[in-house]
């Protein structure tokens, strides 16, 4: 049917394998996506490739309650990719966005907890749909 | 009324001094033509060229025409003027300047392809993509 | 002066030298100094009094943001001073201020006399949309400012109002006090009133915004202060209202917030939250918090180092809770550093302190929502020790392996259900697997990737309040996980097994798409999970997660959680569309009915907010929010904005039906009307009409 397994010798995405420097972070979103897309690709010790993003995240309220309570809120997260060669020739780039939802009905510190592990989840998505899709690009050349 | 160019006193009549390092006539066509250094004075007006053809009137005395080319200097009063060809009608009282002309009025330049002086009129006219610095008084 | 001093050049065609001292030129004559350039027909210099006589038709233009068009012209050489006939000047290629005669002075200012100023298209004799008529206008172009003398409105030659003195701002202005454009508000509560803003700048860094808003049944006057550090800027706003729906009471809230730069790298941030009663906000549509947060924290943000700290207060506006017993002080502390030791892989050492503290002390369960003690006070840490290496195996399977152990402890007060102290130890270990496979036809890139993770964590239950593990999700961001609860005062323990496949379709040129499934697996249920979390049983919902995006700028994404008898416990999804003419976001949630989460029935709502080109200079706006659940609309509103080369029209509408003891349904309008053309923010880049 076609399908050959990405990471088998011929596959071609182990070259991305400790090979990718990932942008250093600035905000804790970007911490947590930077972390992410270290552990699945691994830590670059002799880089060939540098991974820039952009990641832009905002919430959204959804299920109002008939006495104006917030009950949910969504954060809706776009990350914009660019993987190039240390000399900067643009190898591939892409858009990933999604969102993560969390309850707002329970303490404020229960919601406070929520909305960083949807922050962490939502991160979390972004970075494997990057690396998906640099596995398909990996491979495809 | 002032006139533009030169001090205005070139009265086509006063005599013409022409020196130069060599000079060859032509007695058949009435010509003369100076080589090397010539200088023509006209009263205030001077000209200076390395090369002039002087074209007189059909009884040989007087001059009718001067052509001088090869880098032409005029000077009269305290205006002065380059250019590469300078024709001078006598009669007509009339210069005629071609060729990278350049003329300085005291602190301002004017730089054409073409000048005609009428020296009779005291006028001068400049043409072709006629560039000048108008100088500022700093106050 | 920044004009360039220099000479003043003139080319010309022909050139007549007159006399001694008068120069005339014909013949695209032109004359250029500094960033000043003119051009006309026939100008002519006169040495003396270094005048130029100039006859048209005549432009002058100064660097690219002033254009004169005039007949005749008398200035002096370096076309800083001096008067100009029948000017048509244009400022920012967008403001035209057509005058009988202009008056030059050092290159600054522009006298017009009988001006006429628009930034409208004038088409053919029809008096432009509107217009400003006035004796005398200066303007300053080092100010950019404009003053006008005897001032007279007209809008479609109809005079409207009248002024002895006005002053405008040029359209290149930024930053300069004065009024900004005011809007007429009305609201069901507060009737008809006006909002003027006026904006003061203080200094290059600082600025304050005052906005009376007046109206039959509310003086209030709206504030906001700007102030910018170099290393850092702060911004407050708030508002103060003496109105009919409260008499006795004069209503203020603020809302701040700012950052700073810290040395070594750290940064502080800050936000600020106080009103001082709970419908006003809703009353004036100033915020829809139903908590005040106000919070403080220090950070540092490095690749292997994370460090933040901060306090936080939250002070409740929902009716169902009292700010007594809500954890309202907040403190926490986390720490992270991750190591890359020589023999592999990476080593994860974090250490987290919370803690929150309750203003009641009673020891037992009063009415709120949860059954702990209203004035239970906890304080938590949390240190952790993690090794992880990842692996590419043979036949393609890619495998992430890590074991590691947290150690909590934790100090509860002032609930007699749980012992003061109570600590325990976590070790765990789990091992991911991944094989994706892929597959490229004609451009079109498809990944297959089955993954599993199978988990083991020891350690026993604590015996602690569940005060902030209360809202589990179960998404595609935490099927692989060691544990789903989002905070450690419950941690998921004994073996489980998670499995899940993605499939994901990349096309450049076509549409792209992701589908997930997942599910969890495990030893022994977790009775702390929620019943709506999806995650309850030994055997977890069917997570199935879907997106779909095509080149149109369609992106729809959705997620569902389906329990054994696949009928669902969760679902959400959400939409956006943007494309030049529409932007369009959407959103849809439904949450099965679950005591546990407060949620005695189930919820359902589906909301939109779009933007989309009516006609090229007509813009439209529809937002609309419903509670499918309850069956009634929660909020709706429409807008229409009208913008051409010189005016903005927006008027806009929303209705508010929720309604509480504190919180009454209101339908705001709103209506304002802009002039472009004066300052920066309104001029430039607009639709200009064309005449028919």
């Amino acid at each position: 049917c076609g399908f050959t397994p990405a990471y088998a010798p011929q596959g071609g995405a182990d070259t991305l394998s400790r090979a990718v420097q990932v942008r250093a972070p600035v905000t804790r979103n970007d911490y947590m996506l930077t972390r992410q897309l270290e552990t699945r690709l691994g830590r670059a010790v002799a880089a060939d490739y540098l991974l820039d993003y952009t990641l832009t995240v905002q919430d959204e309220r959804i299920a109002i309650t008939a006495n104006n309570i917030t009950r949910r809120f969504n954060l809706v997260g776009r990350a914009s990719y660019t993987l190039t060669t240390m000399d900067g020739t643009t190898v591939t780039r892409g858009t990933v966005d999604s969102f993560t939802g969390y309850s707002a009905t329970g303490s404020t510190v229960a919601t406070r907890a929520a909305r960083a592990d949807a922050e962490e989840r939502l991160t979390t998505i972004l970075a494997d749909q990057i690396v998906t899709r640099l596995i398909a690009a990996a491979s495809a050349t | 009324q002032q006139t533009a160019f030169g001090s205005g006193q070139v009265d086509p009549d006063q005599p013409v001094e022409v020196e130069s390092d060599e000079l060859k006539v032509s007695e058949t066509d009435g010509t003369a033509e100076f080589l090397g250094n010539v200088v023509i004075v006209q009263g205030e007006m001077r000209l200076a060229a390395p090369r002039v053809l002087v074209v007189y009137d059909e009884e040989g005395e007087r001059i009718k025409r001067l052509e001088a080319t090869g880098g032409v200097t005029l000077v009269s009063g305290e205006d002065a003027a380059e250019a590469q060809r300078a024709d001078y009608d006598i009669d007509g009282g009339q210069v005629v300047m071609t060729g990278d002309v350049l003329l300085v009025q005291g602190k301002s330049t004017l730089e054409s392809q073409r000048m005609v002086v009428d020296l009779n009129g005291g006028t001068a006219q400049m043409e072709g993509r006629v560039r000048t610095i108008l100088n500022q008084k700093k106050d | 002066d920044t004009t360039d001093d220099g000479p003043a050049m003139l080319v010309a065609d022909r050139v007549w030298l007159e006399g001694r001292s008068r120069v005339t030129a014909e013949g695209s004559v032109e004359v250029l100094q500094g960033d000043a350039r003119l051009r006309a027909a026939r100008v002519s210099y006169d040495r003396d009094t270094d005048r130029l006589t100039v006859t048209g038709p005549i432009v002058l233009t100064r660097g690219d943001n002033e254009l004169v068009l005039a007949d005749a012209a008398a200035l002096d050489a370096d076309l800083r001073n001096g008067m100009i006939r029948g000017a048509r000047m244009v400022l920012n290629q967008q403001l035209q201020l057509a005058a009988a005669r202009l008056d030059r002075v050092d290159a600054r200012y522009s006298q017009l006399t009988r001006a006429t100023v628009s930034s409208c298209q004038v088409c053919g004799t029809r008096p432009p949309l509107w217009q400003i008529k006035a004796r005398r206008v200066i303007h300053d172009q080092e100010e950019k400012q404009l003053y006008f003398d005897d001032a007279r409105m007209e809008v479609m030659g109809v005079p409207i109002f009248w002024l002895p003195r006005m002053r405008l701002p040029d359209p290149d202005q930024t930053r300069v006090t004065g009024f900004l454009i005011p809007s007429i508000k009305r609201n069901s509560q507060l009737a008809t009133g006006l909002k003027v803003p006026y904006f003061i700048t203080l200094g290059d860094h600082r600025d304050v915004l005052l906005t009376p808003y007046v109206s039959a049944k509310t003086r209030t006057l709206e504030w906001r202060y700007r102030q910018a550090f170099a290393k850092g800027r702060i911004e407050f706003a708030g508002a103060v209202s003496r109105d009919d729906l409260k008499p006795s009471l004069t209503r203020a809230y603020i809302e701040g917030k700012g950052h700073f730069q810290l040395p070594r790298d750290f940064r502080l941030d800050f936000t600020l939250q106080a009103v001082n009663d709970p419908a006003y906000l809703t009353d004036y549509d100033y915020s829809e918090a139903d908590r005040l947060e106000s919070e403080i924290t220090v950070s540092r943000i490095r690749r292997d180092e994370y460090i933040s700290a901060g306090l936080a207060h939250y002070r409740t506006l929902r009716l169902n809770e009292d700010t007594d017993t809500i954890p309202s002080i907040i403190a926490d502390a986390s720490y992270e550093r991750r190591f890359f030791p020589k023999w592999g892989g990476e080593v994860r050492l974090s250490a987290e302190n919370h803690s929150h503290l309750r203003y009641s002390d009673t020891l037992v369960d009063g009415t709120d929502d949860d059954t702990l003690s209203d004035g239970l006070d906890l304080s938590r840490l949390t240190v952790g020790a993690h090794w992880m290496n990842a692996w590419t195996l043979p036949a393609g399977i890619r495998a992430e392996g890590r074991i590691g152990v947290d150690i909590d402890s934790f100090r509860t007060v002032q609930d007699p259900g749980f012992p003061t102290s109570e600590s325990g130890a976590t070790p765990s270990a789990a091992l991911t697997l991944r094989w994706p496979w892929v597959r490229h036809r004609n451009g079109v890139s498809e990944v297959v990737e089955p993954v599993a993770m199978l988990t083991w964590s020891g350690g026993s239950p604590l015996n602690v309040a569940n005060d902030e593990s209360t809202r589990v999700e179960f998404d595609e961001g935490n099927l692989l996980t060691l544990s789903r609860f989002p905070a450690p005062d419950r941690r998921e323990r004994g073996g489980q097994l998670a499995l899940g496949v993605n499939w994901t379709r990349i096309d450049p040129e076509g549409w792209d798409a992701r589908l997930t499934f997942g599910s969890v697996l495990r030893r022994a249920p977790d009775t702390n999970f929620s019943a709506s979390s999806g995650l309850g049983g030994d055997t977890s919902d069917l997570l199935i997660a879907a997106q779909l995006r095509n080149r149109a700028g369609l992106t729809l994404t959705a997620r569902g959680l389906f329990d054994h008898k696949l009928t669902v416990n969760k679902a959400e999804a959400r939409a956006s569309w943007s494309s030049d003419k529409l932007d369009l976001s959407a959103g849809y949630v439904w949450l099965s009915a679950d005591p546990a989460e407060s949620r005695p029935v189930s919820v359902s709502e589906w909301s939109f907010e779009s933007e989309f080109d009516i006609t090229r200079t007509l813009r439209g706006q529809l937002a609309g929010r419903y509670d499918i659940a309850a069956d009634e609309p929660i909020s709706a509103g429409f807008g229409v904005i009208y913008s051409n080369e010189c005016v903005d029209v927006a008027l806009s509408a929303s209705r508010r039906f929720t309604s509480s003891t504190i919180v009454t349904p209101a339908t705001d309008f709103s209506f304002t009307i802009g002039l472009r053309g004066f300052s920066a923010r309104t001029s430039g880049g607009t639709v200009a009409r064309s005449c028919r």
